[in-house]
């Protein structure tokens, strides 16, 4: 069974009711809703709070995804929803520069200051374009696939990751026509 | 894909978690089955309340049906009680004379 089959059957048992089947969607889609939210706000913990209230939303809501679409996508939209709604709210862009270094593992780096640069480029990118940054580069989301998670026009996403990209290439001082 | 971009998608995949964890999904699964039981809960009230609000409201009519009922069976429902006690008396076994001997 192919995983966009299994997901679809997973989540068709869910609809129907089972935590069981969205037990394991959980299983599935933890580590690409974290790292995508890690991305995205900077601060690990609370990353980690947003991706279990998406899961949360997600239950609700399962009713309403249809058949055949992506899961990952939708979990990501969520997701990213719910980093906007705690953004406003809590006034964290200000402290998103502080917390964004605050919580890093340093120990597993093997250039740190790369990963050090690429983290400030991050945290110094416009919240859509991190978003974009993060999906279309980090995640191997398409750029159609990231538009419709992030609920953007598509050629909005791919001009948030060109300048992105960009960006982050600049701040790690690497050459675009390196390949 | 340009030697860039793998770059790049190599220091982005430090920040990767990991594959299965254990501890993230139980906890998620938890959170999920407190909602559910809180939704159960709040159907089984909305239920109840409005059972108890219909209820309240028809019991007067109920009320008058009911001592009709009950008046006109009284004397079949003792005659039912007091066959049962000879039974039992007479046979001295309640599980033979219910029929529930093995």
């Amino acid at each position: 069974m192919s995983p966009a089959s299994l997901d679809e059957a997973l989540v068709a048992a869910a609809q129907s009711g089972s935590t069981e089947a969205f037990s394991r969607l959980v299983e599935r889609h933890q580590q690409a809703l974290r790292a995508f939210l890690r991305r995205t706000c900077g601060d690990w913990a609370q990353a980690d709070d947003l991706a279990q209230e998406t899961f949360l939303a997600a239950w609700s809501r399962i009713g309403r995804l249809k058949a055949g679409a992506s899961v990952r996508s939708w979990l990501c939209g969520i997701g990213y929803n719910k980093h906007l709604t705690a953004v406003r709210s809590a006034g964290r862009e200000r402290a998103r520069g502080a917390s964004y270094e605050a919580d890093r593992d340093e120990t597993a780096d093997a250039a740190p200051e790369d990963k050090l640069a690429l983290e400030r480029a991050m945290a110094g990118l416009p919240e859509e374009q991190r978003a974009c940054v993060a999906l279309c580069l980090a995640a191997d989301f398409s750029h159609a696939e990231a538009a419709e998670a992030l609920n953007m026009p598509l050629g909005t996403v791919k001009s948030h990751v060109t300048r992105g990209r960009a960006r982050l290439l600049q701040a790690l001082g690497v050459s675009d026509d390196a390949g | 894909m340009t030697q860039a971009d793998d770059r790049l998608k190599a220091l982005f995949a430090q920040d990767e978690p990991a594959v299965r964890d254990t501890v993230f999904s139980t906890t998620v699964m938890e959170k999920v089955m407190r909602r559910r039981f809180q939704e159960d809960v709040a159907m089984l009230s909305a239920v109840s309340s409005v059972g108890a609000g219909a209820l309240w409201f028809v019991w007067p009519m109920l009320q008058q049906a009911l001592v009709a009922v009950s008046q006109g069976l009284a004397p079949a429902l003792g005659a039912v009680a007091l066959a049962a006690c000879v039974v039992l008396v007479v046979s001295a076994r309640p599980d033979r004379a219910l029929g529930l001997e093995s």
